[in-house]
């Protein structure tokens, strides 16, 4: 009796450990909280970068021109080291107008931050633009 | 006693499972904490309603240069109403509403001014009120604002007589942007000789300096047959904004 008594136990310690270890075990494989102040960075830099290059009307006439290397080494340059980006770009009617990738390097499997941005191109003939501005740091 | 001690392992397993939920409670706050993205939407917010004016005014700034270059005037208020369609169709923020109206008090028609006198002084100019609402549960945002594009050009010119009817015309050109000096893109200088305008080349002894602050001096030789030299300085600037000015030359 007395043997029983301590092997049960036994048994329910045993089974106290795994509840804890079997909740550590599913704290630890729940998804990572997503670091805020490096994405808020991110995407105020990709925000603050489209408005410079827009300020004068620039990003607006690029556009227009379809010079998307221009804006591809836009943004090269005006955007922090160490980040990649994929830039594309809708008219009015969201049809994406970019015949060529915006892009500096492939955001696959990356933890990525979006931007919109509406566009007026300051033109005889004024159009619109709706950008999309992909953001992401490299590994 | 051994009634305590006999309890004592499902007490152990009770422990254990309380432990366990308030571990995963504790975890599941840290990640819904972790979510709340205030401070991230009210700064792309300030930035959206950055880009919303900016965008206003490359409205404005293209209608202009439109209508002054032979445009018509509703093509002000046809580019606006596209524009604040589009605003409006954004929901990242909430419901988003921007309406606009265009100035009908004189000088302005349809948002629209163009004074391209004789008297040395020509304007093209656009004006249009905004407001624009937001409302959404946590953010409400009531915005109003205008866009006044003005390209103004003030030319005062001056002659004297070098013989005959031969005379040596000179034309200071002061361009401005929102009452700012501003740069030109293309200068055209006319002269009346009878009941034509006429273009001074290099047979005219044409030449035209830049002093870099939106103030240009031009100058030509031309036989002009009457006292009254009239001149004409047409001119769009880096905006492709289009402004003209008329002026009786002076005799010096």
């Amino acid at each position: 009796m007395f043997d029983q008594k301590g092997q049960t136990r036994i048994i329910e310690a045993f089974l106290a450990i795994a509840v804890i270890f079997s909740v550590l075990l599913i704290s630890v494989t729940f998804p990572s909280s997503p670091n805020l102040d490096r994405q808020k960075f991110l995407a105020n830099s990709g925000t603050q970068v489209l408005i410079k290059l827009d300020a004068n009307g620039t990003l607006g006439n690029l556009i227009m021109q379809e010079n998307w290397t221009a804006i591809k080494r836009s943004l090269d340059i005006l955007l922090p080291i160490g980040v990649s980006f994929n830039l594309t770009v809708y008219d009015e009617n969201l049809r994406q107008i970019n015949s060529q990738a915006v892009q500096n390097s492939n955001l696959l499997s990356r933890e990525a931050v979006s931007v919109q941005y509406i566009c007026a191109a300051q033109d005889l003939n004024v159009q619109f633009f709706v950008l999309r501005l992909q953001l992401a740091w490299t590994r | 006693m051994s009634r305590k001690r006999s309890n004592s392992g499902q007490i152990l397993l009770i422990a254990a499972f309380i432990m366990a939920s308030l571990l995963l409670s504790a975890q599941l706050y840290i990640l819904e904490v972790g979510k709340t993205t205030g401070e991230l939407e009210s700064d792309s917010l300030n930035d959206f309603l950055l880009a919303m004016k900016l965008g206003s005014r490359h409205v404005v700034i293209g209608s202009l240069a439109n209508i002054s270059n032979g445009g018509q005037s509703g093509n002000l208020a046809g580019n606006l109403r596209k524009w604040s369609s589009l605003i409006s169709e954004q929901y990242q923020f909430g419901k988003s509403v921007l309406t606009y109206a265009v100035k009908e008090t004189a000088p302005y028609s349809s948002g629209i001014w163009t004074s391209w006198s004789v008297n040395g002084t020509g304007i093209s100019s656009a004006y249009a009120n905004f407001t624009y609402k937001l409302s959404d549960r946590e953010v409400n945002v009531d915005q109003s604002y205008f866009m006044n594009i003005t390209t103004a050009v003030f030319i005062e010119s001056s002659y004297q007589t070098v013989s005959g009817d031969t005379k040596q015309v000179n034309v200071t050109i002061s361009l401005l942007n929102e009452e700012a000096p501003a740069l030109a893109k293309q200068i055209a200088i006319y002269y009346r000789f009878l009941d034509s305008w006429q273009i001074p080349d290099a047979t005219n002894n044409y030449n035209i300096l830049d002093y870099g602050n939106g103030t240009y001096i031009a100058s030509f030789v031309a036989n002009i047959l009457s006292q009254n030299v009239e001149v004409s300085v047409h001119i769009v600037d880096q905006r492709e904004i289009y402004v003209q000015a008329n002026a009786t030359s002076t005799q010096i």
